[in-house]
């Protein structure tokens, strides 16, 4: 029998028992949309991390201490990185432009009655150049303030906001540690990095952070929690990491392991970039196991479909329809069900990306890879699990069929 | 002499395997001649249904051989089965077999699709079969919209659609009241007219009465050939 007489007695058929159809499909629709949503997220996940990591300046190559995989083996060498090693990075490489040391703590600041936990960074001027911060008003500071240890502060936007309201915090003073600060200026907003607010950060010289805020002092010098440095351009990148590696191995005088390490921005999104494939592919396998799910509820109900339907193929075969008829038809059913449930699920989950896209900052987008894939799949699905029951349809016995009521 | 439609030779029928074998058909020879209208009765169980089955080309003999038209059918493939049921025979069912969710015009049209008929002749065919069984107005009723003996006429319509050399019926006033199987009797009165051999397996004497012929089954044997449908009681009286 010709394919598209088939398939409108398949349509049919399907739209004589509509809400059945539905339920079938069922599965079908969510596992679509779940594999559409994921698939979306994942992604959207990743270029969220990549634009995240390039948000924090181009060129960037992070000098970190310790060893790669101190982590994995336990033990944790001691923090050897010192202010020194920057500003002789600063002086001694030629493919770096800006050195910024830094050391992390986080402290209660507080303005009149107002108190808030926020991030404190220690660091050079330098510092806002490598990450590109922009100013909203005041200023930096100044090499000046780093060499006097100066009690002056530059503020992110949203620590200014809840300790200032909406007055300008400028010549201010506010309190970090009980130590008294000026503010001199406030950061344009920056947004959140991997989870971490910076605009809820204060920003003070690095020597006022190591010999007055955290008092920490080691045999080694000041030692920092990271160099952040910002190559010349992007193709100077590796051999500045190559030159920097060498002067801090001369510097630290080691023989066989290096006690820090080195990470590129481009590595970074390397990184990020492997952690939320991995996602993704976990995300997808689990939606495609809802996929699976939803074609075994197809062949689940076709097969009830054939059993309840006896009568109807043993009139079809009695008036002329072939074993290839009836397999033809019920395989057209199932596959049509399993296409309608695909483009159905493709449209939930469209609208789930919208959704994600309105309640978190993650761009989500529908990838036709996915569309194409997941409808692709779930006809496929319709033919493999819609084979037994149209066989079992076709093979039926005329005669018992008919007498069966 | 015009060659016989339906001829069987010899014709055997066993159901099962080992000690449950039961021989629903034992070495039955049987002719037909076109044009003829014939009833087979018998009780249940004396093999009527199953010769019903196999001259419907529903079911193949074990053993004999089964002319339809001269061609032996016996040993055909299950596809060149279906299709000589497509061309040759039409049928009609005690339970009409209409599908609940066509309409009287698509149930009609079924036999067509599966012969490959294109659908605007298609159409045209139903539409005047249906018009020659009285149901000219009811093309695009739904079978739950018409009454039982409207039902029986859409399948008569259906089994004639094709214009087959044989019209088989099983019981087909078994699910009606006794007015309507008149009418239906009257139709069938009318394609024999018309010169359609007609087939028909029944219990009730009344409706077998209809016939010009009689073939009377028992035990997987025919016991009597040609009755004559007013020898009928007479029959039924000496069992």
């Amino acid at each position: 029998m010709d394919i598209r007489e088939s398939l409108s007695m398949a349509l049919r058929t399907l739209a004589a028992h509509r809400l059945r159809s539905f339920l079938t499909v069922l599965g079908i629709v969510i596992g679509n949309a779940a594999v559409i949503a994921m698939v979306g997220v994942g992604q959207a996940a990743q270029r969220y991390t990549a634009e995240q990591l390039a948000s924090l300046g181009t060129n960037v190559l992070f000098v970190v201490p310790g060893r790669e995989d101190a982590r994995r083996r336990g033990i944790e060498p001691p923090a050897t990185l010192t202010w020194e090693d920057a500003q002789a990075i600063a002086a001694q490489v030629p493919t770096v432009r800006w050195v910024a040391a830094q050391i992390n703590e986080s402290a209660l600041a507080s303005y009149g009655n107002r108190t808030t936990p926020t991030a404190v960074t220690g660091t050079v001027p330098d510092f806002f150049r490598v990450q590109s911060f922009d100013l909203q008003q005041g200023r930096f500071f100044h090499e000046l303030d780093v060499q006097r240890q100066g009690r002056v502060v530059v503020l992110g936007s949203d620590l200014a906001a809840k300790l200032f309201g909406d007055r300008s915090p400028i010549g201010e003073r506010i309190r970090l540690r009980n130590l008294s600060f000026e503010v001199i200026g406030v950061l344009a907003p920056k947004g959140a990095f991997l989870g971490t607010n910076r605009d809820d950060a204060a920003y003070i010289p690095l020597t006022t952070m190591a010999y007055q805020l955290t008092g920490r002092r080691s045999p080694y010098g000041l030692t920092v929690a990271f160099i952040s440095v910002s190559a010349r351009d992007e193709a100077s990148v590796s051999a500045a990491q190559f030159q920097i590696t060498n002067l801090l191995r001369r510097r630290h005088k080691i023989v066989d392991e290096d006690d820090f390490y080195i990470r590129t921005q481009k590595e970074a999104v390397a990184i990020a970039g492997n952690i939320t494939g991995v996602l993704t592919i976990l995300l997808a396998a689990t939606a495609g196991i809802s996929l699976l799910v939803g074609g075994i509820g197809i062949m689940n109900i076709m097969l009830v479909s054939v059993t309840e339907r006896t009568q109807e193929i043993g009139l079809r075969k009695a008036v002329g329809a072939t074993e290839g008829d009836i397999l033809q038809q019920f395989l057209l059913e199932a596959i049509v069900l399993a296409v309608a449930g695909g483009i159905l699920g493709t449209a939930v989950g469209t609208l789930g990306l919208i959704g994600i896209g309105w309640v978190t900052p993650l761009q989500a987008q529908v990838s036709w890879e996915a569309v194409i894939l997941a409808v692709g799949v779930s006809g496929t699905i319709g033919l493999v699990f819609g084979v037994a029951p149209a066989q079992r349809a076709a093979q039926l016995d005329p005669i018992v069929a008919l007498r069966s009521t | 002499m015009k060659a016989p439609l339906i001829r069987l030779v010899n014709v055997s029928k066993v159901y099962g395997l080992g000690e449950n074998q039961v021989q629903a058909l034992q070495n039955v020879s049987l002719e037909i001649q076109p044009g003829e209208y014939c009833a087979i009765m018998g009780a249940s169980g004396s093999g009527k249904s199953t010769a019903m089955n196999i001259i419907g080309c529903l079911d193949r003999p074990t053993t004999g051989d089964y002319y339809l038209q001269g061609e032996n059918v016996a040993r055909c493939s299950s596809a060149q089965l279906a299709h000589i049921r497509n061309q040759q025979i039409g049928f009609v069912f005690q339970q009409f077999h209409l599908l609940p969710q066509l309409t009287a015009l698509e149930n009609v049209m079924l036999p067509l699709v599966y012969a490959g008929v294109p659908p605007r002749e298609r159409q045209q065919r139903a539409r005047l079969a249906l018009e020659q069984v009285g149901l000219g107005h009811r093309l695009h009723n739904k079978p739950n919209q018409l009454s039982g003996g409207q039902q029986q006429r859409v399948a008569i319509a259906r089994a004639m659609v094709n214009q087959p050399a044989l019209l088989l019926a099983d019981e087909p006033t078994g699910a009606l009241d006794s007015r309507t199987s008149q009418e239906v009797m009257d139709l069938f009165a009318e394609l024999h007219q018309q010169g359609v051999t007609i087939v028909m397996v029944t219990h009730e004497a009344d409706i077998a009465r209809r016939a010009e012929r009689i073939i009377w089954f028992r035990d997987g044997q025919v016991l009597h050939d040609h009755l004559r449908p007013d020898d009928v009681y007479q029959a039924i009286r000496a069992m």
